[in-house]
């Protein structure tokens, strides 16, 4: 007997035992892991949530609707005015493909879902149809159309931006794709080889081409013992690797201004070799390359490799913008912002304002520096070099008349054979307005004759219609 | 408005499930502390029927019969129960040859086993029930 | 009179604020427009379970918590039915009737009958006929071949066998002796139990299997003479997991859902990941009733309940729920411990075991701790089988929390 209750009461200490473990296990997963849980996109209150609330209009910089949702029966209904043209800005907010662009990054403000979660609890029983936030963007319409217009028919990307404040004024990347039609066309997008999806300005990486050129610019004028004359053979060989200069032209002896505006790939080779690659790889980084950029949509991280595996001849390709290294054109846009403003780039923004319903103001998004490039004597110093390019160099297509236009072409090879067309500038050279940054995927067009005369465009008319 | 209430009576559920929860726990507790440990190894006694929260003065779980014992509300009893209808000595259990007996001590309510008015002296076995006032005992007798 | 109510002295009274409240709050969600056949079946279901409670009270000189614990647990389960369903809801509470009926009739029953430690060979072969009905006769519901059809009603005949299967390894082991010519009795057992075992398994029904292992396993373990025999048991038993496990893919999926269910969130890990975003969603205190979405569950008024619960009244009535079934669990051990009679003292011990493994199963199926496998919550889900099925288990466990008549007593010592 004796032995048998012994016996048994070890079987109730197991049994309390495996109940203390259920409670000890359902208590950590509701303190440390039911915030995720709950977070995860499958989960279908979420939208039930949601559903209920009516999401926030987004407005261009001049007020203009871009994006609001309306009150049907028993949900609410998205609308995107301009069904393509801010595919890849505003995004798309569907229960069945989930959310991108800023519909997902403000998700909670465009729903009002800031407060803490016992205060919503309250706010959803008093209100149980709230209303969220308006957010009023940096962006132009006119200006996002023009932009969008002169890239029709092409793949590319287009980002114009003050320079000084990184308020973005356009952003397109074509192809794209209607927001408002995604339940009818969705697997067409999928299935598009040209990735509609994808945003070109702020995700697709590709080659600079003779726009990086800028950048070893600021590198050789940091380094005062480096040599800054250089006859130009028309090619230059780097350890038995033969870069060539366009069209295999000679330019005879120059400086690195000449070298800039004639765009001398051997004169860059041979001066990305002279500062080294630590010294090249270390201002590219100050350009933000390598490195994250904060901005209110995800970007992927320009690559610049200077790494041990990294030999001379790669170095020498990389001063020109071609080899390994890859860029965003957002990235582009803010290098020539950065030689606008005096060395000091700023971070880009997309949105200004956050205000209630009732539009009070909620949140002002300042000027923020994220990286002094280079000293302001320097900054100056390169963009006069390219004021040179445009007066009378390969970017004389993007001359402005009675207005100083600083800029730089770029002409990239790249795995699909054809090139890339790349012009970066901004103007007025003397009190910069407006930066921008046009490149065109595969044209097969030089940067001179392709992205030059888009982007004068585009400068033309930021100048005109933007006025603070 | 039912939202509201909805809101307000989760927290009032929980309060209530822990409270019946309480309760329950420290009705086993006496349950426990009135059994004492040492009864359990006793062969003969007395066992509480009524659930012991529903008597307004103190009575064990438990009476373990050893010897003779007296039962009453007065202090000199072996058993010592303060119901108001139970007499000062009421009654008595008497061994002899192994047999248990139970004697009326003349009290003024009666003692009744298994609802029989006990008149004088009445042999008892085991799984009798003992009235006597409001309480009543199970008798157990294990040989 | 209000002090008194809410006094956590009497238990009764706390049970019956509750179902106010609930019907209070019916009332308010329903406008006031409340229909008549709700109102008096509410009324009457919180007449029956407080007369119940009061009857069990002069009856039955045994254990007056266990069928108070169960009757909270009774009225959680309503709640959320009859939240989630409010047909099922209805029906619900006639089975809770009918279920409250059972147990005052088994406790009649088996307190009146006196050769229940004499029937191990009915039990047995009655279990295997039962299994093998099933197996030709049977219905595929939910994965499991477990369900057996007459006209309108559908039951699980594993749930009557669980009752069966502690009777006879109980009276088996009362009748020890007499079996036990050759010295060999207790492998003879072993291959009985997993017979059992093994039908289940055939079923597909895995919660069962476990549940009807675990129990053997206990109980063999505090009576089996020949300690080699456990030790056997146990590498026995997980032998066969591990193979089942490379030859069955239903074992499998269950592990891996269990591993990781978000990989397979759209297919075969939907239904734990359901329950996961419920429990994560309630909170501690849950988003209060009918303002939750429960409804997302798969399964939500059978197997999971306790997520729809945990959601909407939060996990500390989850918590809450649990200890009412350690404590109720707990009891059983007391009455185990305190019965005189071998066979009534088996007998309680298994089932006290089976309320306590079923819950725990269950219970750690849901929030992911161990592999999910499907089983009611005693007393708390839906369904007729299982409601009735253990309230007849609750019957003989009162039966045996009462001290029984001498003769049986003197026979076994």
């Amino acid at each position: 007997m004796n032995k048998e209750v012994k016996r048994m009461a070890r079987v109730l200490t197991v049994m309390c035992l495996l109940f203390v473990s259920l409670i000890v296990y359902l208590s950590h997963f509701q303190i440390f892991k039911a915030q995720e849980i709950k977070d995860n996109s499958f989960n279908k209150r979420l939208w039930i949530d949601e559903e209920n609330i009516l999401r926030g209009m987004i407005l261009d910089r001049n007020g203009k609707t871009l994006a609001y949702s309306e009150r049907t029966e028993d949900s609410t209904i998205r609308h995107y005015n301009y069904g393509n043209l801010y595919s890849h800005i505003i995004g798309y907010s569907y229960r069945e493909y989930g959310k991108s662009g800023l519909e997902l990054t403000y998700n909670n403000e465009l729903l009002n879902l800031k407060d803490s979660t016992t205060f919503k609890e309250i706010k959803k029983i008093i209100d149980p149809d709230g209303e969220g936030n308006n957010l009023k963007l940096t962006l132009d319409h006119e200006l996002q159309e023009i932009a969008n217009n002169s890239l029709q028919g092409k793949k590319g990307s287009i980002v114009a931006m003050n320079p000084k404040n990184g308020e973005i004024y356009a952003m397109v990347s074509q192809p794209d794709f209607n927001a408002n039609e995604l339940r009818k066309n969705w697997q067409d997008i999928m299935e598009n080889t040209d990735s509609p999806f994808l945003n070109r300005a702020t995700n697709g990486l590709y080659a600079p081409g003779s726009v990086f050129k800028v950048i070893t610019a600021v590198a050789g004028l940091e380094s005062p013992n480096v040599n800054k004359s250089y006859d130009c053979k028309g090619s230059i060989t780097v350890e038995g690797y033969t870069l060539k200069d366009y069209g295999g032209k000679a330019h005879g002896k120059l400086g690195i201004e000449d070298a800039l505006v004639k765009s001398c790939n051997s004169y860059f080779a041979q001066l990305g070799l002279g500062v080294g690659k630590e010294k090249l790889g270390n201002v590219s980084e100050k350009f933000m390359m390598n490195k994250d950029i904060p901005f209110d949509l995800p970007v992927k991280s320009s690559k610049f490799d200077y790494g041990e595996k990294i030999g001379k001849t790669d170095i020498a390709a990389s001063s020109i913008g071609q080899g390994k290294t890859l860029v965003t054109p957002l990235n582009m846009a803010m290098v020539t912002s950065a030689i606008a403003n005096e060395g000091n780039m700023v971070k880009p923004i997309l949105v200004k304002e956050i205000r209630s319903p009732k539009g009070n103001l909620l949140e002002v998004k300042d000027t923020e520096t994220i990286s002094q490039v280079t000293d302001p004597l320097i900054a100056n110093q390169v963009k006069n070099m390219m004021v040179e390019v445009v007066r009378r160099g390969t970017g004389a297509n993007a001359n402005i008349q009675n207005i100083k236009v600083a800029g730089k072409t770029g002409t990239a090879e790249n795995p699909t054979g054809k090139t890339h067309s790349w012009f970066i500038g901004f103007a007025p050279a003397d009190d910069p307005k407006v930066a921008v940054s046009v490149v065109l995927e595969s044209d097969g067009t030089t940067g001179g004759s392709g992205a030059a005369p888009i982007a004068r465009q585009i400068m033309i008319e930021a100048l005109n219609r933007i006025k603070e | 408005m039912f939202n509201i209430l909805s809101v307000a009576f989760k927290y009032v559920f929980i309060l209530i499930i822990y409270l019946f929860m309480l309760s329950i726990i420290r009705l086993i507790y006496l349950d426990i502390k009135g059994m004492g440990l040492t009864t359990l190894n006793k062969n003969t006694y007395l066992k509480l029927v009524n659930q012991k929260d529903t008597l307004p003065f103190k009575v064990k779980e438990v009476y373990p019969i050893d010897k003779d014992m007296a039962i009453g509300r007065g202090n000199q009893n072996n058993i010592i129960i303060k119901d108001p209808h139970i007499s000062k000595r009421h009654l008595k259990l008497v061994k002899d040859e192994g047999n248990y007996y139970l004697e009326d001590l003349d009290s003024s309510n009666g003692t009744f086993v298994n609802g029989d008015k006990i008149m004088d002296v009445v042999k008892l076995r085991n799984g009798d029930r003992i009235r006597l006032g409001q309480v009543e005992f199970l008798f157990v007798n294990r040989k | 009179m209000f002090k008194k109510l809410i006094s956590y002295r009497v238990p009764r009274n706390l049970l019956v604020l509750i179902d106010l409240m609930a019907l209070l709050l019916l009332f308010v969600y329903s406008n006031g427009e409340i229909d008549k056949f709700t109102l008096i079946t509410g009324v009457v279901l919180i007449f029956i379970i407080y007369i119940s409670n009061f009857i069990l009270l002069k009856i039955s000189s045994g254990d007056h918590y266990i069928f108070l614990i169960v009757t909270m647990l009774l009225k959680l389960g309503i709640i959320m039915i009859y939240r989630l369903d409010p047909k099922l809801g209805a029906k619900q509470v006639v089975w809770v009737s009918a279920g409250i009926l059972i147990f005052f009739i088994s406790y009649a029953i088996v307190k009146k009958i006196k050769i229940w430690n004499k029937l191990t060979l009915f039990y047995g072969l009655g279990s295997i006929f039962l299994f093998m009905f099933t197996l030709v006769f049977g219905k595929t519901i939910g994965g499991a071949r477990n369900w057996i059809k007459f006209g309108r009603f559908s039951f699980q005949p594993s749930e009557i066998i669980k009752i069966a299967f502690i009777f006879f390894i109980a009276s088996f082991y009362t009748n020890e002796k007499k079996f036990n010519k050759n010295g060999k009795s207790g492998y003879r057992l072993l291959i009985f139990a997993y017979i059992f075992i093994g039908f289940l398994f055939l079923q597909k029904d895995l919660g069962s299997a476990l549940l009807f292992y675990l129990i053997f396993l206990v109980i063999q373990y505090v009576y089996e003479k020949d300690r080699k025999l456990i030790l056997y048991n146990i590498l026995l038993a997980t032998t066969g997991a591990i193979v089942s496990y490379f030859l069955f893919d239903h074992v499998k999926i269950r592990v891996e859902t269990w591993l990781d269910p978000w990989r397979f969130i759209d297919n075969k890990g939907y239904q734990i990941t359901q329950s996961l975003f419920a429990i994560a969603n309630g909170g501690f205190f849950g988003t209060g009733i009918g303002l939750g979405h429960p409804d997302f569950i798969p399964e939500v008024h059978t197997d999971f309940i306790f997520p729809a619960i945990c959601e909407e009244m939060g996990i500390f009535t989850g918590i809450a729920i649990m200890m009412l079934f350690l404590i109720l669990v707990y009891r059983g051990f007391k009455i185990a411990f305190s019965q005189s009679d071998k066979f009534f003292r088996i007998v309680a011990f298994g089932i006290s075991a089976m309320f306590g493994f079923q819950t725990f199963i269950i219970f750690g199926g849901v929030i992911k701790m161990i592999p999910l496998t499907g089983i009611t919550v005693p007393f708390i889900s839906y369904g007729g089988s299982s409601m009735i099925s253990s309230f007849i288990a609750l019957g003989i466990l009162q039966v045996a929390s009462e001290e029984l008549a001498m003769e049986e007593v003197e026979k076994n010592e």
